[in-house]
């Protein structure tokens, strides 16, 4: 995905880390788990070095460790892109069901 | 429950697979079936083919069924316990080479998502902390 | 003469394991888990426990019954690794071998289970550095008494060795100078064999 990124239309987004201790394991993989429903590729990044890592791979997103009120960027790229930025978005502003 | 890839854990100790496969029932949710055992024979330390067999035929899905194990003995067993199922069904048990713990939670959130075995198996083994 | 033979192999083996299970704890906590003579020790009780109907079988089917047995109860890695090598000898033997080639037929099918269970071979410190030696000393046509030192003394050669298979393995270096305990457990089985072949 890196290098193309010039040729990939994406839907940006972005929201806030709202849990004390971050983006813990058990909101990774409700992430994980809801990027994964659908069919566009869908990245993420934590603060404004912009490494993104793909939504859909648990052990990427564990790995993220994205800080309490931290940003979380997000975009997605395909049919649905726009529906997967948002449902990501409205799961990390409900703080993931937590 | 939509059939997705099972996971089987499989420990020396009945404690720590009951505490791995509470750990994926609480974070990843009920999408997904997971037996458990633990323990010899008699209940001490060790693994238990004929419970490793019962384990994979109780959490059994037609998708396949993801095992992760501890130490040595737990892996050994569990090869024994898929070579005795029917042809059919052993193709479709693959051991993953993956921390028990962090490997079960691994394979079970990708599980969960309705993947094939050979993902869970491959998002289990890349898990590095 | 089958059913006898086959009922003396087990009691015998029983005997010996039974007598020795704490030795071989003992062997096995100082490299080990520490219970290879409690998970041994539960393996021919199985085998005793069900002794009348395996000895009632022919001898192929009294081997796969054996080492169904054994994989069932034993609990530890060598529950499959002996399992398989009695379920692989119940595949190659169709009926009691009759001479000495023959058991070495047998015998070589069993020894590759276990390499392929443990995925290991001569040399790693496991019950395969006595089993190979004595599958040479079949092959040779040995006399029991030779095969039965030899057993022996490959399990008492297994003490230099750097062990690269199983939980002795994390030990690395401080594996040295310890028998192994499955090397030492596969020396009695083969001590109790040729006991009774030689009484027989």
């Amino acid at each position: 995905m890196k290098g193309h990124d010039a040729e990939i239309q994406w839907v940006d987004g972005k929201a806030k880390i709202i849990d004390l201790v971050g983006l813990h394991a058990r909101p990774a993989v409700k992430l994980t788990k809801l990027a994964k429903s659908y069919k566009s590729e869908v990245e993420i990044c934590s603060g404004e070095n912009r490494n993104w890592v793909n939504a859909k791979s648990p052990n990427a997103v564990m790995k993220l460790r994205a800080d309490y009120n931290s940003p979380l960027f997000v975009r997605a790229s395909g049919s649905d892109a726009a529906q997967a930025v948002k449902a990501i978005i409205d799961l990390v502003d409900r703080n993931f069901n937590e | 429950m939509s059939e997705n890839v099972s996971i089987v854990i499989v420990s020396h100790s009945p404690a720590v697979a009951r505490g791995a496969a509470d750990m994926v029932r609480q974070m990843v949710g009920d999408d997904v079936r997971i037996a458990c055992c633990g323990g010899n024979p008699d209940g001490g330390l060790g693994t238990d083919v004929g419970a490793i067999l019962g384990a994979i035929n109780s959490a059994w899905s037609p998708k396949g069924v993801a095992i992760l194990v501890d130490l040595g003995g737990a892996e050994t067993n569990s090869e024994m316990a898929i070579e005795m199922l029917d042809p059919e069904k052993s193709k479709r048990v693959a051991i993953c080479n993956a921390p028990v713990v962090e490997g079960s939670v691994m394979a079970g959130t990708e599980a969960a998502c309705g993947s094939s075995l050979e993902e869970v198996k491959r998002t289990a083994e890349e898990f590095q902390s | 003469m089958t059913k006898n033979l086959i009922s003396r192999l087990i009691a015998k083996i029983a005997d010996s394991i039974c007598a020795s299970a704490d030795d071989l704890t003992k062997l096995d906590q100082a490299i080990g888990d520490g219970d290879h003579g409690i998970n041994m020790r539960r393996g021919v009780e199985a085998l005793l426990k069900q002794g009348d109907d395996i000895s009632r079988q022919d001898f192929s089917t009294a081997l796969r019954k054996a080492g169904t047995a054994i994989v069932m109860s034993v609990g530890g890695a060598s529950g499959p690794l002996y399992g398989s090598a009695l379920l692989a000898m119940a595949k190659t033997a169709s009926s009691m071998p009759s001479n000495q080639a023959e058991v070495g037929v047998v015998v070589a099918a069993g020894i590759d289970a276990v390499k392929a269970r443990g995925k290991s071979d001569a040399g790693a410190k496991t019950m395969l550095d006595v089993l190979i030696p004595v599958h040479r000393e079949i092959e040779n046509g040995s006399s029991i008494d030779r095969i039965r030192r030899v057993a022996e003394e490959s399990a008492t050669a297994t003490k230099p060795l750097l062990a690269k298979k199983g939980r002795a393995a994390f030990l690395g270096e401080r594996s040295i100078g310890h028998i192994d305990p499955g090397a030492k457990s596969a020396a009695l089985i083969v001590h109790a064999v040729c006991e009774v072949l030689e009484k027989r």
